[in-house]
């Protein structure tokens, strides 16, 4: 690998001007995918995606070769990564393979277990590959399967469970929503279904399916990053967002941030090389423009909600997928995004954020309450509530840290109207980890803490205002500083500024310097009332009652999507994306996508 | 790499054939422990040593019979010489006839990770699973599947078993409580047993009118009348009991779960003596014992894989499967 270091900075950049100056026709656009599929060509990793891009481009096709025929003999792989990846190589370069290469992948679908997981994503991964593996070689009977089940079978059971997952993601929406981290084992599976399928109702809801996953996404992104709540997400991402692998797909199909993930090391996570947007680059799926409009243009600050679903409560529930509920605020400068709170993943939620444009990482201020019990994980869980905590921690390292960054609590809300956002916390005694942490970059532009209890910061033209409603510790670490609060009873009011929307920040801060939040009777009746700096009224009660300007907040009205870009009814199976003039709509009922003009 | 990464997979050594006594169809008794993960592996991904192990009585080699998935139960069953075993796990419910050569997946995406198996030993068609989901039953060697949940407040079912005398009774642990079914799991019925945390029901080998069942904080209760009414063990009372087992006669009683060690009862289950601390272990999720040497003693650990003991359990050593959580140790025949 050294001898590719140094090459990895530069080679990119003469690579995009290579691209351009042959090129000159091509749209940036297809110029994004091809330097993606022509910089992954030159990566060693062992991976399906790098194999593709070599046999692809024809650089270091040897190499490919061998790296494929290691995989396909190397019985210690496999699994629903494996999969799907395999099947979307072996489609993607059949042409190019000899044949005993050919037989070696087809054995493999024979000789291993392909384990199917216990996620929604491994059942995405699990069954795309099912299902095309299934098509490829149809017409065998079941000794000739991992699974004992005949090529018809297993595509019947693929194609049921996606037909599945697909209805009802396009009516209630994901388990695993809007997750900067696991959006890549959405997306690749999807692009390889949509290039594959033989059957055009199958291809055409996979292509409708992506269509709903960029659309998720656009509508809360900012300049590559994903911004408010996500059901899931490494810590490394919600620190960092452009750490994410939401990042590669976004600068892929919305063209930002401005520079390809890979060059900027800052923002490349350690723990993975996330090279599995080459199945996306290689693929016919093209994103509709009114998808890159609605990513792209932050002319107009905008409200926007949604409800999603909590993941399969096995245990301890009423409902087996209960609501949740979305609100993002998005403007050119910052998303400011919440869910409404509770336990509505477990292990990695990250439950509200305000993610700002920055040429600097870290560019995110939260706070959240680390959270953990072997309860909690037993709702989801089959393994027994004793140990699980523990069990998690060996695969997710950070579970039971009092200072990780990712985490559910049934102890935070919190209710959000536009720039602004009351969280609440409600820690019962003897919960593990009573306490509360907050997240606030120290390469903040300006930052002052002073008497009026307001902690304002400065990020580029950014503001943010925070009052704390108890006592808190002021903790300094290698990127941030870390808020903590060992009061049980507690709470933030957030507000959100800009340039455009306050002037100076001196300005911003002074409209807030002699406001406070009214919450006098917080311990006994857990509720607090504050008057916005727009002089919108809003009061909370934790367990309780959301009122905006005296009147009560519905999560009913944040509809499936409902905002400028998006909107949905709940359970219609019908989305409506506007820009301007420019409509699509995903009718998933009968399988129809009409734009208009 | 991507998160969860790839999956990885121990070589898999070819199963051995071994046959007793002649017949080509009389199977040689074995031990088989059911792997759920192995504690080796550091991704959720990895399934390096998982699934369903056998090792041959006499032996100590442990062959993988290939299905890597997370596996928590098995389930045995013989038709005239025709055995089939049966492997409950994170794929679903598998079958094989060919003593784990080869395998059939006979559950769909609707059933999801298949908990338990109790299978009717009068009836190779009829089959009944235990999921995260409910109980479902199927009439026809389990090409098909009906979810059989009516009379169950929760959804959540650990295990089923099948009664030894009534084949349309049922028991089924809940996770508020134990169910009964009268009728073929048609309907259910909540049993009064006191106590939420239901996490194993055992019938008495000897005596079909007595029940016991393991309990998450509330160690080991006992029914004489089939559930109707329940009694608290003595000496058992405030641990989690994961699993029971019994000798063939029902002699003794074996009982453990969560820091408990081995326990065992010499009067169906009424009282209990400690018999092994199992110090180095921090939950025993099954026991298992001999039925041909009633002094011979198998236990599925939390991560250090199977121990035995061949002295009524006072002295016991590592059996293998390293770093293995065993959900299940059965002998078979």
């Amino acid at each position: 690998m050294g001898a590719f270091g140094p090459m990895k900075t530069t080679f990119p950049i003469l690579l995009l001007v290579m691209v351009r100056a042959v090129a000159p026709a091509q749209s940036v656009f297809e110029q994004r995918h091809a330097e993606v599929v022509r910089v992954a060509s030159d990566e060693r990793d062992r991976s399906f995606s790098t194999i593709t891009a070599k046999l692809k481009t024809g650089n270091d096709v040897p190499y490919a070769l061998a790296m494929l025929d290691s995989l396909t003999k190397d019985e210690a792989i496999g699994g629903m990564f494996y999969s799907y990846s395999l099947i979307g190589c072996y489609l993607h370069t059949q042409d190019l393979l000899p044949d005993s290469l050919k037989r070696k992948v087809r054995e493999a679908y024979r000789t291993r277990t392909m384990y199917r997981g216990d996620t929604e994503n491994h059942w995405v991964m699990y069954y795309t590959g099912l299902y095309l593996a299934a098509q490829t070689w149809p017409d065998e009977e079941g000794s000739r399967w991992f699974n004992g089940r005949s090529s018809s079978e297993n595509f019947q059971e693929a194609r049921d469970w996606l037909d599945h997952w697909i209805t009802i993601s396009s009516t209630r929406g994901q388990g695993e929503f809007d997750s900067p981290t696991y959006i890549t084992t959405f997306m690749t599976p999807m692009v390889v279904l949509y290039d594959f399928a033989l059957d055009p109702v199958m291809k055409k809801k996979a292509q409708m399916m992506l269509d709903l996953l960029f659309v998720d996404f656009a509508a809360e992104h900012l300049q590559g990053n994903y911004g408010g709540g996500h059901s899931r997400d490494y810590p490394e991402d919600i620190i960092n967002p452009l750490a994410a692998p939401s990042t590669f797909w976004a600068w892929l199909y919305f063209g930002e941030p401005g520079f390809p993930p890979w060059v900027e090391t800052r923002y490349r996570p350690r723990h993975r090389s996330g090279w599995e947007p080459v199945f996306g680059a290689v693929s016919s799926y093209r994103l509709p423009d009114i998808i890159y409009r609605i990513a792209t243009d932050r002319t107009t600050p905008y409200v926007h909600t949604e409800t999603k679903r909590v993941r399969n409560v096995i245990r301890f529930g009423k409902e087996l997928n209960p609501p949740a509920f979305k609100y993002t605020y998005v403007t050119k400068n910052y998303i400011l995004g919440s869910l409404h709170g509770g336990i509505l993943q477990p292990i990695q939620q990250h439950t509200w954020d305000v993610t700002y444009v920055s040429d600097k990482p870290n560019n995110t201020i939260f706070t959240l309450h680390p959270f953990y019990s072997g309860k909690e994980l037993a709702m989801f869980f089959p393994e027994e509530e004793k140990f699980l905590s523990d069990e998690v921690d060996r695969y997710h390292k950070v579970y039971t840290n009092p200072n990780k960054w990712n985490s559910s609590s049934p102890y935070e809300q919190t209710f959000q109207h536009k720039n602004a956002l009351i969280v609440l916390y409600h820690i019962e005694q003897g919960v593990k980890q009573p306490h509360i942490n907050g997240f606030f970059p120290k390469n903040l532009d300006e930052f002052v803490r002073n008497a009026s209890g307001w902690i304002f910061c400065r990020a580029g033209g950014t503001y943010v205002a925070i009052y704390p409603l108890k006592p808190y510790q002021w903790m300094e670490e290698e990127v941030n500083w870390r808020l903590r609060s060992h009061e049980l009873n507690n709470g933030f009011v957030v507000e959100v500024g800009s340039l455009d929307e306050d002037g100076s920040f001196e300005a911003f801060q002074k409209r807030l310097r002699l406001k406070k939040p009214e919450y006098s009777g917080f311990d006994s009746n857990r509720t607090v009332e504050y008057i916005t700096r727009n002089g919108d009224r809003m009061k909370f009660t934790f367990g309780g009652e959301r009122v905006l300007n005296g009147r009560h907040h519905s999560f009913k009205e944040y509809g499936f999507f409902n905002g400028p870009f998006v909107q949905s009814k709940l359970g219609s199976g019908v989305i409506r994306m506007k820009y301007k003039n420019q409509t699509r709509t995903l009718n998933f009922n009968n399988v129809s996508l009409v734009d208009t003009p | 790499m991507l998160l969860l990464l790839l999956i990885l997979f121990q070589v898999i050594e070819s199963p051995q054939y071994k046959r007793v006594g002649g017949s080509v169809n009389q199977l040689r008794p074995a031990l088989y422990a059911a792997v759920y993960i192995n504690k080796g592996s550091t991704s959720v991904g990895s399934l390096s040593s998982i699934g369903l192990f056998r090792r041959y009585e006499g032996d100590t080699a442990w062959v993988n019979l290939r299905p890597n998935t997370i596996t928590p139960g098995m389930g045995f069953t013989s038709f005239g010489d025709r055995h089939q075993l049966y492997l409950a796990g994170g794929n679903g419910l598998h079958r094989s006839t060919d003593e784990g050569r080869t395998w059939r997946v006979l559950t769909g995406w609707r059933t999801k990770e298949v908990l338990s198996v109790a299978l009717d030993p009068a009836d190779s068609l009829r089959l009944y699973i235990s999921t995260p989901f409910g109980v479902y039953r199927s009439t026809d060697g389990g090409s098909t599947w009906i979810e059989k949940m009516r009379g169950f407040k929760t959804w959540f079912v650990r295990r089923v078993i099948l009664d030894r005398v009534n084949r349309n009774m049922l028991y089924a642990t809940g996770e508020d409580a134990l169910y009964r079914s009268m009728d073929g799991a048609e309907t259910w019925k909540q049993l009064s047993i006191g106590v939420p945390g239901i996490k194993w029901v055992m019938q008495h080998p000897a005596d079909s009118n007595l029940l016991l069942v393991g309990t998450e904080d509330h160690g080991v209760r006992y029914s004489t009348d089939r559930g109707e009414t329940w009694k608290q063990a003595a000496g058992l009372d405030t641990s989690a009991v994961y699993t029971l087992a019994s000798t063939r006669d029902g002699s003794a009683l074996y009982a453990a779960g969560f820091q408990t060690g081995v326990w065992r009862s010499m009067d169906k289950g009424a009282t209990w003596s400690q018999v092994w601390k199992a110090p180095d272990f921090d939950a025993i999720y099954s026991v298992c014992v001999n039925p041909r040497n009633p002094e011979h003693l198998m236990a599925g650990t939390n991560g250090s894989g199977v121990s035995e003991s061949f002295d009524n359990g006072r002295l016991w050593h590592d059996a293998g499967l390293p770093n293995a959580i065993v959900r299940q140790v059965v002998m078979y025949p």
